[in-house]
């Protein structure tokens, strides 16, 4: 009949459904209203009744229930039958406004049909067939979302249905169902804000975040995230999925969840800079798009829209969609900087440089008509200094060199800017004096402070990308910078990027680096001398710039005997003559750690770097306090990296710091040896086997301190691809085996670090080298019977806490890491992604681990492990390209097993 | 000599046919409800997840990381050359 073909005609193309939808409105009223019809053209649908009608119609979309997901006419009948329920129930309405009281339901012909219909769709709910199921969840759902009121009763039916169908086994019922019960939610909810003795609606809503956070399917948590109503109570949940596993789930947060929320000022500030982090940090780059999308079209038009509008038309602000893009406003970027917290994720490493950095690049409307005039840079606040140097760094390190013109249009030249960073210094150290006298420091005050150091921090960090050929400038800047380190209370921070900076102005080459090292040294000798009394100065200066005295250890000790025989104070002053002695010391040592870590020539033909070595550091290393033999022990590293002598000497010392020290001092140990070994070379390792079992020591650490177990990946990790430690070394087959165990065992599952490391370390070190893949062959197979020995021990506990991996998977990680195809090979007999020379390749790698699994698989290993092994050897890929009586001998081995009934 | 020339068959556009009764098989899938609710649920192991999906701390190790000393982060690594990563994507 008509009815049928005009669903024939619906399903084809989304187009004609208006025009459908009102031809089949015109024969269900020509079924329901038989008297008004009679001056109707005369249509067959006369003969008809609505119970005609309604199985009718019924028969068409039971028609649509068994269809596949993937059929895009199922998806387009519904959509169709949704609309005309919707266009006919607005037609029953409209002709009964009359009789209709507010706010009571008549029954009409097309609410009789949609209960009839939805009562015919309901039991399909729990059908067996998973299409049918998904078909009657889709058009329950979708007809709840298309229709403004649904009898009651029905309701209620509906919704226990779709309740059920949360917890369906298919993923794609689960997403139709939340689709519907999203908006039921929201409905409960405000209904829930007037009625609040009613909890059923908090009770879907419960069910629904719980579903959000555990559905294994990123589908169904997807579509809740965007579908659920956005409240105080829900946007936790939904902020939470920022860090889901699925990277679309993660992106809709930031491309759809975040721009439909509204303002983000409601958000907390914790909560922003999360949100920031989290997403221009991500794993993937899509997510880090839509966030970086998210700062710079949203968040800053939700600030610069009140900060140009000053309030004026606030309510048209409220629009959303009204809001169309003005031109820049830096008012609402210095607030969008400021609702950032710059001063906490402006320092290094915070979010806010990467955030701005993509800022500049997405906006070239503000990189244009930005302007730092004489006012800018004499009222500068964390905002604003933070804004320049983004902007400064941005300009300088992206699009290579095209923004150049634009730091000569807009930055001023070094004099100037030397100019404005010793006002703002004056201005730190004043404050940070006028506090030191002040007993009780306010808050106020403090955070004045901060922001005076952040100032200073900004400044450097532009100082330290200045162009030094101007010689003026370049003078005051040296100037200016020697003058402010020799001040004592020059904050850590400054007091690094002022070394930075310094050793950028002077020259590149090992006169510049001694022109570098004797400032900076003379600097540690001022500090000396303005903290420690003057009887002393002398004996401190003395012995800082005489290159003769050849070993130490004994001014440190010596200085406080003297002084102590001296004056005979009381004991008060004894306390805090040490007391400052240790902060004296701590200062000059953190002022030559920030110089060392900028110098490479050789330590013994710069007679100021010995000096320092021998009055500084190895007294600071024999120290009773524990605070300065560290950081002591931080510069001999760093000075051992310059002398190879030297660090023979000390090795001893570093390990015996990694023995008997607390863990932060265990890293620092391990690191400096790391160091010490990529710098000098293997035969440090190889003469000193006591080294190899450091890390190896440190490697098992895990339970007791794990940051050191991390620290000890990551070191090896460096050491192994940096071939420190190589082939030759006898070390190395220990190590592998370790860190393939580590990889896997559960004791490492809570151990990020580890686990983050090694997953990217082992097939990079694998398929890097042939001789690599060969190595990680050669130990695979002992890694695997000591991984199925752990997996017998947490059987036997019985431990359902701990989880691992399954041996079959440990197993297939191994073969692709020594996959013949996915090892680099050197040279231009193979480019990458030719697939035909990748299959020629030699493949004896994968031919002697089949020769390996045999051998196994021939010994008395339990059978257990036997059982994972042999499916293994139908994994290996046989090259034609390997040797070839190698290929024979394995074929031969392979006969023999089967002849043997081995596999 | 064929089959070589055969050209592949396009997929036919699938339509619901509405016009004709419903055949029998048809109506048996439709009508059949599942033999228990347990049979077409989540079993209820997967109704809870212990990470509640989300993703563990990033610890951001790269390649350049490597490449640098622990102590003197902004200085790359002596003149060692180092072997590998000259084939860019190989790893991803």
């Amino acid at each position: 009949t008509e009815i049928s073909s005009i669903f024939r005609d619906a399903q084809r193309t989304t187009a004609s459904h208006r025009k459908l939808v009102i031809t089949l409105r015109k024969i269900h009223e020509a079924c329901c209203y038989e008297p008004t019809s009679n001056r109707k053209n005369k249509t067959n649908s006369e003969d008809f009744d609505e119970e005609q009608f309604t199985s009718e119609f019924i028969r068409c979309v039971l028609r649509v229930m068994p269809v596949k997901k993937s059929e895009s006419v199922g998806e387009r009948s519904i959509r169709f039958i949704g609309m005309f329920l919707r266009h006919a129930n607005e037609k029953d309405n409209d002709l009964n406004a009359d009789d209709a009281e507010e706010g009571v339901m008549v029954e009409t012909p097309s609410s009789r049909l949609t209960a009839h219909l939805m009562n015919t769709v309901l039991p399909l709910l729990t059908s067996k067939d998973k299409f049918v199921r998904y078909r009657s969840t889709q058009l329950i759902s979708h007809i709840i979302n298309s229709l403004d009121s649904i009898d009651d009763d029905l309701f209620q039916l509906l919704r226990h249905g779709l309740l059920k169908r949360i917890r369906d086994k298919e993923a794609m019922v689960r997403v139709q169902a939340v689709l519907g019960l999203g908006r039921l939610a929201g409905n409960e909810a405000d209904e829930e804000a007037e009625d609040s003795d009613d909890d059923s609606g908090a009770g879907l809503l419960d069910k629904l975040l719980d579903v959000l956070q555990n559905d294994p399917s990123a589908d169904v948590r997807r579509s809740l995230l965007v579908n659920l109503p956005i409240l105080p109570n829900t946007l936790p949940f939904l902020l939470e999925r920022a860090r889901d596993q699925d990277p679309a789930t993660r992106r809709a947060l930031y491309s759809r969840l975040l721009p439909a929320l509204g303002d983000f000022r409601h958000l907390s500030l914790s909560m922003r800079e999360k949100l920031l982090r989290w997403g221009l940090r991500d794993r993937d780059e899509n997510v880090r798009k839509a966030a970086g999308k998210l700062f710079r079209e949203r968040w800053i038009e939700d600030c610069a829209g009140t900060a140009g509008s000053d309030g004026a038309d606030e309510a048209a602000d409220g629009e959303a969609g009204n809001r169309e893009l003005k031109g820049p406003s830096f008012d609402g970027l210095l607030e969008l900087l400021e609702r950032i917290d710059v001063v906490n994720s402006g320092v290094e490493n915070g979010v806010a440089l990467e955030a701005m950095k993509g800022f500049w690049e997405g906006r070239p409307d503000y990189r244009d008509d930005v302007t730092f005039d004489d006012n800018f840079w004499d009222t500068l606040t964390a905002e604003s200094v933070f804004m320049a140097r983004s902007f400064n760094d941005f300009c300088r390190s992206e699009g290579n060199g095209n923004f150049e013109a634009l730091i000569e249009e807009k930055m001023p030249e070094v004099t100037k800017l030397a100019f404005y960073l010793q006002r703002y210094i004056t201005v730190l150290v004043e404050t940070m004096k006028r506090i030191a006298t002040e007993e009780v420091m306010e808050d106020e005050e403090e955070e004045d402070t901060v922001e005076q150091e952040f100032i200073v921090e900004q400044l450097l960090h532009i100082a330290r990308t200045l162009d030094y050929s101007d010689e003026v400038g370049r003078r005051k800047m040296f100037a200016l910078l020697r003058q402010s380190l020799s001040v004592p209370d020059l904050p850590e921070e400054v007091t690094k990027l002022t070394v930075e900076v310094l050793r950028g102005i002077c020259a590149g080459d090992a006169a510049g680096e001694r022109e570098f090292c004797s400032v900076v040294l003379e600097a540690v000798a001022d500090v000396h001398d303005t903290i420690m009394d003057e009887p002393l100065s002398e004996d401190v200066d003395e012995s800082f710039h005489s290159a003769r005295s050849e070993v130490s250890g004994d001014t440190t000790p010596t200085r406080s005997n003297k002084s102590s025989k001296k004056s005979g104070m009381p004991e008060e002053d004894d306390q805090e003559k040490a007391v400052r002695e240790i902060m004296v010391n701590m200062k000059c040592l953190h002022i030559v750690q920030c110089m060392l870590e900028h110098v490479e020539g050789n330590l013994q033909q710069n007679v100021d770097l010995v000096a320092m070595l021998n009055n500084l550091v190895v007294p600071a290393v024999r120290s009773h306090e524990a605070p300065v033999r560290e950081r002591g022990l931080v510069c001999l590293g760093l000075s051992s990296l310059l002398d190879k002598s030297l660090a023979e000497e000390n090795l001893n010392l570093f390990m015996h710091f990694f023995a008997k020290g607390h863990s932060a001092l265990q890293i620092t140990a391990l690191q400096i040896l790391t160091d010490i070994l990529n710098q000098h070379g293997a035969n440090l390792l190889d003469s000193n086997p006591t080294v190899v079992k450091m890390y190896l020591k440190a490697l098992k650490s895990g339970s007791k301190t794990p940051e050191v177990q991390a620290a000890a990946t990551v070191a090896i990790a460096k050491l192994m691809l940096g071939r420190v430690i190589s082939e030759a070394s006898v070390a190395v087959d220990d190590l592998l085996r370790t860190l393939v165990v580590l990889y896997f065992d559960p004791s490492t599952a809570h151990n990020q670090g580890v686990r983050q490391t090694l997953s990217y370390f082992l097939p990079v070190y694998s398929f890097s080298r042939k001789e690599n893949q060969d190595r990680m062959r050669k130990v695979a197979l002992d890694a695997l019977h000591k991984l199925f020995e752990i997996q017998e021990t947490l059987d036997d506990e019985g431990d359902t806490e701990a989880e691992m991996v399954s041996l079959s998977t440990v197993g297939a990680h191994l073969v692709d890491w020594t996959d013949p195809r996915k090892c680099y090979v050197s040279g231009d007999q193979l480019t990458y992604g030719n697939e035909g020379a990748k299959k020629a390749v030699n493949g004896d790698v994968h031919l002697e681990f089949a020769r390996d699994l045999l051998e196994k698989l021939g010994s008395n290993v339990p059978k257990e492990e036997k059982k994972t092994l042999a499916p293994l050897l139908a994994k290996l890929y046989i090259s034609p390209a390997s040797t070839e009586p190698l290929i024979r001998e394995i074929y031969q081995e392979v006969s023999i097993a089967i002849e043997d009934k081995l596999i | 000599p064929a089959s070589a020339t055969k050209t592949r068959k396009e997929k036919e556009p699938f339509e619901i046919d509405f016009l004709s009764p419903l055949s029998t098989t048809l109506a048996e899938s439709i009508y059949t409800p599942a033999s228990s609710n347990t049979v077409i649920s989540l079993p209820k192991k997967d109704w809870k997840s212990k990470t509640r999906n989300l993703l563990p701390d990033d610890k951001h190790f790269n390649s350049k990381q490597l490449l640098r000393l622990f102590l003197k982060p902004k200085a790359r690594m002596g003149t060692r050359r180092i072997g590998y990563g000259a084939k860019p994507g190989v790893f991803g």
